[in-house]
């Protein structure tokens, strides 16, 4: 009876959604094959992206030399004003220099992440879905466009001495203190770098939880009153003609992917000087790093920043693979073999909706709501913009449809459900 | 003498907190808009006219939902509310006419209006309200209402057609003042002196009632709930409206000869169980219990244990908006 309620609620996915997303669901050991093998694909794949990857990272970095220091990380801003409600108070240094060092390996992670997210697109985000938590909080950085980060003004003007801000960007964890506006003593505010996405937010005054009258607001799933922003990532903007805060976000998006230039080359190439801990993504990466380069059948393996690597050229040809049946044949039957699962040819077929199109926010109501049965509101999580306007349907069971669609409402999004009989 | 004068005092300041209080909340209440406390992203079921009933009964269980907007896809319309008043309705109506059974079978939502002729009572209220209405304005509305939630409805901007954007309900706003609203700390004055508690002539039943004749005194009462009472008059449990929708669950309308006894053993595991006060607790008290739970009501109780009244979430929002009867 739990597994139909269920499945009423799994909208889009007609049959295979639930096969779709256990193979999602892969155990963590087979995600270095999974990786592994999405990095050799590239193989012939990369050269339409990378090249300009590259542009664009190697210019970031050239910027990153001439980082002034005076752009403000996002959360380490005001370093003095951070108070750690966590016990985690280590972070607790007086410089903003010393304390993006210890954050170096959550970075780093984000590095292989991104590095990761580029070579095997959405089959990252597929593997997250285990954690529809998890996949919520990743997903506003995730989704959008890799690191750009926006600078957002976040301004406090109903009074009070004593202003914090708290959300969902710091895991309602860290109180980021504002400071007043020059000129304006009664105006307090605190610029912060935020990734593309909605953040849910709330003021502490005096030590009193407020809401801001002047930014939109909204119940969270707990039904709490907060304000939230929708940050939406500014238009790729040419490389000659930026403002001068693009630059200083891709200063920052360069400091965010970790690393101090010059460490850079290290951190790309495992060295034994290494101390940071690895997560285990990052062992993953680095474990494929250290594998051989032949990958025998005249392949080898594409290197992501490679600082020696030959610079890549377009080309019209397109590889054996895609055009030499026997090759391509041989090639499936490797990727099959080293994924050595169940899922046999699963290669061959093609995914039966685009990726993003199954992590639909609905499938993740019944678990969410088995948790607390007063989530009455209906509350759910924040969809990734790329499925609105969708239809989605279930199965029709007893000659009832259902179907369901996310639409913008004004700033927020209504999921509407309509249950109708088939005529 | 000069205790007494203290406790004059303290009881003034409590009378003063709470008006303060109240007045603070309804301020509140009148700033922000049924838009502003919707969540960023959210659900709504809404079910098409032409649906069967006994599909509807289905649709709203497997969805753990009380009551869902109605859509009448040929006008593109919205179409009222399907609430438990609605089953009710349709039990009354295959209880007089048990040879109906089957257009009972095959009714569809649309043709509710017709059973609500035939037995003779009030059609159920359309009233909306558009979501940028100032939520005070809403609560009042949905006092009005007998299905206790109020739909907003708004049009949409090219095709000027309605949308049914959600439905307020009086927990909803309730649980949001309580969790929201620092001020509800402050209504310290015991609930009996508001003159808010339902005490006369509080309609109750017992065990071995037949569950028939408790619907009834549903329907006739336009109330939402029943205390079932021992000989003695001591509270025993309650029958609600929406213990209806597991009565008929699966299109059993024979089973109305059940007694209210046995017909709560058909109640879901999850049932929140019964909330009781006294006269002398404290809406602060009261306002707490509706932010942890899922409360709808709260039977009042002497010390002995004995109904003596009910607080429904109605009553309460009645103060909040309107002050004392």
């Amino acid at each position: 009876m739990e597994d139909m309620e269920n499945k009423d609620h799994s909208m889009l996915d007609v049959n295979d959604a639930a096969d779709e997303q256990s193979s999602g669901t892969v155990p963590n050991n087979n995600t270095a094959s999974l990786t592994k093998s999405f990095s050799e694909m590239n193989v012939d794949e990369a050269n339409e992206i990378e090249p300009q990857l590259m542009v664009g990272r190697q210019r970031s970095r050239s910027t990153l030399i001439f980082d002034d220091e005076d752009e403000i990380p996002p959360y380490a801003d005001h370093h003095e004003h951070i108070s750690d409600s966590d016990n985690e108070s280590t972070v607790s240094s007086s410089t903003s220099e010393s304390g993006s060092s210890t954050m170096d390996p959550a970075k780093d992670e984000q590095l292989v992440d991104q590095a990761a997210m580029e070579v095997s697109g959405g089959n990252v985000a597929n593997d997250r879905m285990v954690d529809p938590q998890q996949q919520q909080q990743q997903s506003s950085s995730k989704q959008s466009s890799g690191n750009v980060m926006v600078p957002v003004d976040i301004i406090w003007q109903q009074g009070g001495t004593k202003a914090y801000v708290t959300g969902s960007f710091t895991g309602w964890r860290k109180m980021i203190g504002l400071v007043p506006l020059p000129g304006k003593p009664s105006v307090l505010h605190v610029k912060l770098q935020l990734p593309p996405g909605t953040h849910k937010f709330r003021f502490i005054v005096d030590n009193e939880l407020r809401f801001s009258d002047y930014l939109p607001t909204a119940t969270d799933q707990m039904g709490n009153f907060v304000n939230y922003l929708e940050v939406v990532a500014p238009p790729a903007a040419p490389q000659l003609g930026q403002t001068q805060n693009e630059i200083n976000d891709q200063q920052w998006n360069d400091e965010q992917m970790g690393l101090p230039a010059q460490d850079r080359d290290t951190a790309t190439y495992p060295s034994a000087t290494r101390k940071t801990p690895m997560s285990a993504r990052s062992r993953i990466a680095f474990e494929i790093e250290q594998e051989p380069d032949d990958m025998g059948g005249g392949y080898t393996r594409f290197h992501d920043e490679t600082p020696s690597k030959p610079s890549l050229v377009f080309t019209r040809d397109i590889p054996a693979v895609f055009t030499d049946p026997a090759v391509m044949e041989q090639y499936y039957l490797t990727l099959d073999q080293q994924q050595n699962n169940h899922q046999n040819m699963a290669w061959l077929t093609p995914p039966q909706l685009p990726p993003h199109l199954e992590n639909v926010i609905l499938n993740s109501y019944s678990s969410l709501q088995g948790e607390s049965n007063e989530n009455n509101s209906g509350a759910l999580p924040i969809p990734n913009h790329v499925i609105l306007n969708h239809l989605a349907t279930s199965s029709i069971k007893h000659n009832t449809l259902c179907v369901a669609s996310i639409v913008r409402y004004k700033q927020k999004y209504a999921t509407q459900i309509l249950y109708a009989p088939l005529q | 003498m000069e205790n007494q004068d203290i406790s004059q005092t303290t009881n003034e300041k409590i009378f003063v907190e709470q008006k303060l209080a109240v007045e603070s909340i309804r301020t509140f209440l009148n700033s922000k808009t049924s838009y502003d406390v919707l969540p960023v992203s959210y659900r709504l079921i809404v079910m098409d006219t032409a649906l069967l009933v006994k599909k509807s009964l289905n649709v709203l269980l497997q969805n753990n939902i009380v009551s869902a907007p109605l859509w009448d896809s040929q006008t593109s319309k919205f179409a009222g509310l399907l609430t438990s008043s609605d089953f009710i309705n349709v039990i009354q109506y295959y209880f007089s006419n048990p040879d109906k059974f089957e257009l009972v079978d095959k009714l569809q939502l649309n043709g509710l209006k017709d059973i609500e002729r035939i037995i003779g009572v009030e059609p159920l209220d359309t009233a909306s309200i558009h979501p940028s209405r100032p939520l005070f304005e809403a609560c009042l509305k949905m006092m009005g209402s007998r299905s206790r939630r109020i739909p907003l409805i708004d049009q949409d901007e090219e095709t000027h057609r309605e949308i049914v954007v959600s439905v307020l309900t009086q927990y909803r706003i309730l649980k949001f003042v309580a969790l929201n609203c620092r001020e509800t700390n402050f209504l310290k004055r015991p609930i009996g002196e508001l003159g808010i508690i339902t005490e006369n002539d509080v309609k109750r039943c017992q065990m071995t009632t037949p569950v028939i004749d408790a619907i009834q005194l549903l329907s006739s009462n336009g109330i939402a709930s029943i205390p079932i009472v021992d000989d003695n008059g001591v509270l025993l449990n309650v029958y609600e409206a929406i213990d209806v929708l597991g009565l008929i669950k699966g299109g059993i309308y024979n089973d109305l000869s059940l007694s209210v006894g046995e017909a709560l053993m058909r109640r879901s595991d999850d049932f929140e169980g019964v909330y009781t006060c006294t006269k002398n607790d404290k809406l602060s008290t009261i306002m707490d219990n509706i932010r942890k739970a899922r409360v709808h009501r709260f039977i009042v109780v002497d010390d002995a244990g004995k109904l003596t009244g009910v607080l429904s979430l109605d009553d309460i929002l009645r103060y909040i908006l309107l002050g004392e009867k």
